[in-house]
C-alpha cells in the first residue's frame, strides 16, 4: 500500500508534487509526476509501489515535463509499467529500465474483407489449429527458419524491410508500421554474440506468457469516420498479433543494464533505485545502448512481419483463397516498450527529447508527419490488446496526447498471480467457459489456459475508458476474440 | 533446496545452500523447475560455464543464471543438475537434455534475470539467495 500524495489536478489526472521526498525522505524529484486514472482506479494503483516508482523516475538527469504514468500503471523493474518519461536529447539520459526487457514488445492488426457471416465455427477452429502449426509458440519455441550471422545482422539493421525483401509479406506493409518497421540508428556492431545467437534461435516465433495471436470479430464501432479510414467495420474478421523481440531483446537489455550500471558510477549519477541505471544519451555508453536497443526493436518488427506472412499463408490454406483477394492488409503496428528521439513541445518550446515508453503506446494525433498519409487526417491507430478471451481495442491518437509526449496506455496487466490462478481454475474449465462465449482456444498447454484466465487480469475496458476520458486516445472499435493461439 | 516465490505478475526463487556454491546450484535448479513446471530432467548432456568474478556476488549470480537461460534459448536445453566452484572465477557444469514439453512439462517462459530485491544472505546455517525473473 502506497500512501504518498496524489493530488487531483484535473479530470483523470493525479499529481505527485515535486516536493514529495519519497518513502525514505530523501528523494529529489526534478519534475512533478502525473498519473492518469479514473477515481475508481486509485485504490488499485495505490496497492503496489508503482506511484513511488513514478516519483523515482522524476529524479533522472535531464527529465523534462513530468514523469508520467498511464492508467494501466503497475509495478515494474525500476520504471513502473505504464511509465512515460522524456529526457532532453542533448543533456538527458537514456535508461534501459525505461524500455524493459522485451524491447519493442508490440501489437499488430491485420484486417480481412470477411465478416462473421462468412465464416463458421468449424472454419475458425481449422484456422486456429493451422496457425498453431504454422507459427512457433510457447516455452522453448524455436525458429523454423535458420538464419546465418550475416542475415541476422541484416534483420537487426533493416527490421521489417528485411522480412519483406525476403518474401515475408508485401511491400505496402511497411507503410503501416510505426517507424515503417525500422529504426535507422540501429548498429549491429553493438549487439553481443550472445544476443545474436538467441535471436537466430527464435526469429519468427510468438513466445509465451501474455503474448498471443487472435482471430477477432469487430464487435462495436465507436467512431464511424475513423473506423472507415482504418478500413474497419462492424462484424469484420481481423487478426491481432502481440509479441516482441524474444531472447534477442532480453539479452540486449541484460547486457546493457550491466554497462549502464558502471556508467552510473562513471558519470556520478545519483539514483534512488539501482534499476534506473542510465547514461547520458550523448555518452559512449548511452549511444551504444540506443543503437543496440534499436537493433532489438528492428528484430521485433521483422518477427511480427514473419508472423503476418504465416498468418496470411494459414488463411490461404484453410480458406483456399489468395490473401490479396481476402484483402489481408495491415491496419497498423505499434510498439509499447521503446525509447525514441521525437520532437515535442515542452513549456511552449519545440525540442528534441528521448521518449521512454514502457508499457505505453505512441498516440500521435492528426497532422503529424509520422502518421501514414492515409490516416493523417484522423490520427494514428493505437492498438490495445486485451487478454485471452476478453476484448481488444482500436483507438486513435490525439493532439491532446501531446501533453504526455504523444503517449497513451498499452493494455491491462495481471491482478492475480499464475499460482493463484492455477489454484482457482483448471485449464479445461477455462477452455469450456471460453467455448460457451464462442471462443476457440489452442493453448500450448492446459496450464497456460488456467494461468491466463481472463479473470486473472485487470479490466482493459476501464483502462481504455480512462485514457479516452483524459483525451490521450479516443475509442474507435472494440474487438472480441473468436479464436486464440496462446504460447 | 529452493522455494518458488510468486507475486502478482512475477516469479522468483529463494534458494539455500551450506555454501555459496550450493546456493548457486539450487538457484539454477529452481529456475528450471519454473521453466518445466517441476519436470524431471535427465543428465544426458554436459555444458561448462566460466564467468570472471570481480567481487560482486550479485552480478555473478545474475550472470550465472543468464548464461543458463542463453543455453536454454539457443540449444533448447533444460538442466537438472549443477556443479559450481567459485574462486577467482566461477566454473560451473550444467547437466541436462533437450527440452521436451511432453516429457518435462510446461512451465513459464523466463525472459531475464533481474536485480530487483536480489539478496544473497549469510547466516550460521549457510547462504540464502533471493532472485526474481522477468516473465
Amino acid at each position: 500500500m502506497w500512501s504518498g500524495p496524489l493530488n487531483k489536478v484535473g479530470d483523470y489526472r493525479y499529481e505527485i508534487p515535486k516536493s514529495y521526498r519519497g518513502i525514505n525522505g530523501n528523494l529529489k524529484m526534478k519534475v512533478p509526476a502525473l498519473i492518469y486514472a479514473s477515481d475508481e482506479m486509485l485504490p488499485a494503483i495505490r496497492k503496489d509501489n508503482a506511484p513511488e516508482q513514478t516519483a523515482n523516475v522524476a529524479t533522472l538527469p535531464g527529465i523534462v515535463g513530468k514523469s508520467l504514468a498511464m492508467p494501466d500503471i503497475h509495478w515494474g523493474y525500476g520504471f513502473p509499467i505504464g511509465g512515460v518519461a522524456a529526457t532532453d536529447a542533448e543533456e538527458g539520459v537514456i535508461s534501459p529500465g525505461g524500455v524493459g526487457f522485451d524491447i519493442n514488445c508490440g501489437v499488430r492488426l491485420v484486417r480481412t474483407n470477411m465478416s462473421i457471416g462468412d465464416i463458421n465455427k468449424e472454419t475458425i477452429k481449422q484456422l486456429v489449429d493451422e496457425l498453431f502449426r504454422n507459427v512457433p509458440s510457447g516455452v522453448g519455441s524455436q525458429a523454423k527458419v535458420r538464419l546465418n550471422k550475416m542475415q541476422l545482422n541484416e534483420v537487426l539493421e533493416m527490421g521489417a524491410r528485411w522480412a519483406v525483401e525476403n518474401g515475408y509479406g508485401w511491400e505496402e506493409d511497411l507503410e503501416y508500421l510505426e517507424e515503417n518497421g525500422c529504426m535507422e540508428i540501429a548498429d549491429s556492431n553493438y549487439v553481443s554474440e550472445k544476443a545474436k545467437d538467441r535471436g537466430k534461435a527464435q526469429v519468427g516465433s510468438l513466445g509465451a506468457g501474455n503474448h498471443f495471436l487472435e482471430i477477432q470479430r469487430v464487435a462495436e464501432i465507436f467512431d464511424e469516420e475513423a473506423a472507415k479510414v482504418y478500413g474497419i467495420e462492424k462484424d469484420q474478421i481481423v487478426v491481432m498479433i502481440h509479441t516482441g523481440s524474444r531472447g534477442c531483446g532480453h539479452q540486449i537489455c541484460s547486457d546493457y543494464l550491466r554497462v549502464l550500471e558502471q556508467a552510473v558510477r562513471k558519470y556520478n549519477i545519483s539514483l534512488p533505485d539501482r534499476q534506473l541505471a542510465c547514461a547520458p544519451l550523448k555518452s559512449n555508453e548511452g549511444e551504444r545502448y540506443f543503437k543496440a536497443m534499436a537493433c532489438a526493436a528492428n528484430f521485433a518488427w521483422a518477427n511480427r512481419q514473419m508472423i503476418v506472412h504465416w498468418v496470411r499463408e494459414s488463411f490461404e490454406r484453410v480458406l483456399r483463397q489468395n490473401a490479396e483477394d481476402m484483402e489481408m492488409h495491415i491496419v497498423y503496428d505499434v510498439c509499447h516498450n521503446i525509447a525514441k528521439i521525437e520532437e515535442h513541445e515542452v513549456d511552449g518550446k519545440k525540442m528534441e527529447v528521448c521518449v521512454h515508453r514502457k508499457g505505453a503506446t505512441r498516440s500521435f494525433g492528426p497532422g503529424r508527419k509520422e502518421v501514414p498519409a492515409k490516416y493523417r487526417n484522423v490520427g494514428q491507430p493505437v492498438l490495445i490488446p486485451g487478454d485471452m478471451g476478453t476484448e481488444s481495442y482500436l483507438l486513435k491518437g490525439t493532439n491532446q496526447a501531446e501533453e504526455a509526449f504523444g503517449s497513451t496506455c498499452h493494455g491491462a496487466g495481471r491482478v492475480m498471480s499464475r499460482a493463484e490462478a492455477k489454484r482457482r481454475w483448471r485449464g479445461r474449465e477455462i477452455a469450456h467457459m471460453l467455448e460457451q462465449k464462442g471462443i476457440y482456444a489452442h493453448p500450448a498447454s492446459w496450464i497456460v489456459m488456467a494461468e491466463e484466465s481472463p479473470d486473472a487480469y485487470k479490466d482493459v475496458s476501464q483502462v481504455v475508458s480512462a485514457t479516452h476520458g483524459a483525451g490521450l486516445s479516443l475509442k474507435v472499435a472494440k474487438m472480441i476474440p473468436l479464436g486464440v493461439v496462446k504460447g | 533446496m529452493y522455494r518458488i516465490i510468486e507475486h502478482t505478475a512475477d516469479v522468483g526463487i529463494e534458494a539455500y545452500g551450506a555454501t555459496i556454491e550450493e546456493a548457486f546450484e539450487n538457484a539454477a535448479k529452481g529456475m528450471f523447475a519454473i521453466i518445466t513446471n517441476d519436470g524431471h530432467i535427465e543428465s544426458k548432456q554436459k555444458r561448462k560455464i566460466e564467468i570472471d568474478f570481480d567481487e560482486d556476488e550479485e552480478i555473478l549470480l545474475v550472470d550465472w543464471l543468464t548464461e543458463l537461460l542463453y543455453l536454454h534459448d539457443v540449444e533448447g536445453l533444460v538442466f537438472g543438475e549443477f556443479e559450481v566452484r567459485i574462486n577467482k572465477k566461477l566454473v560451473g557444469y550444467a547437466y541436462g537434455e533437450k527440452y521436451d514439453r511432453q516429457k518435462h512439462g510446461y512451465g513459464i517462459e523466463i525472459k531475464a534475470v533481474t536485480y530487483h530485491m536480489l539478496e544473497i544472505k549469510r547466516n550460521k546455517k549457510g547462504v540464502t539467495i533471493k532472485v526474481l525473473f522477468d516473465i
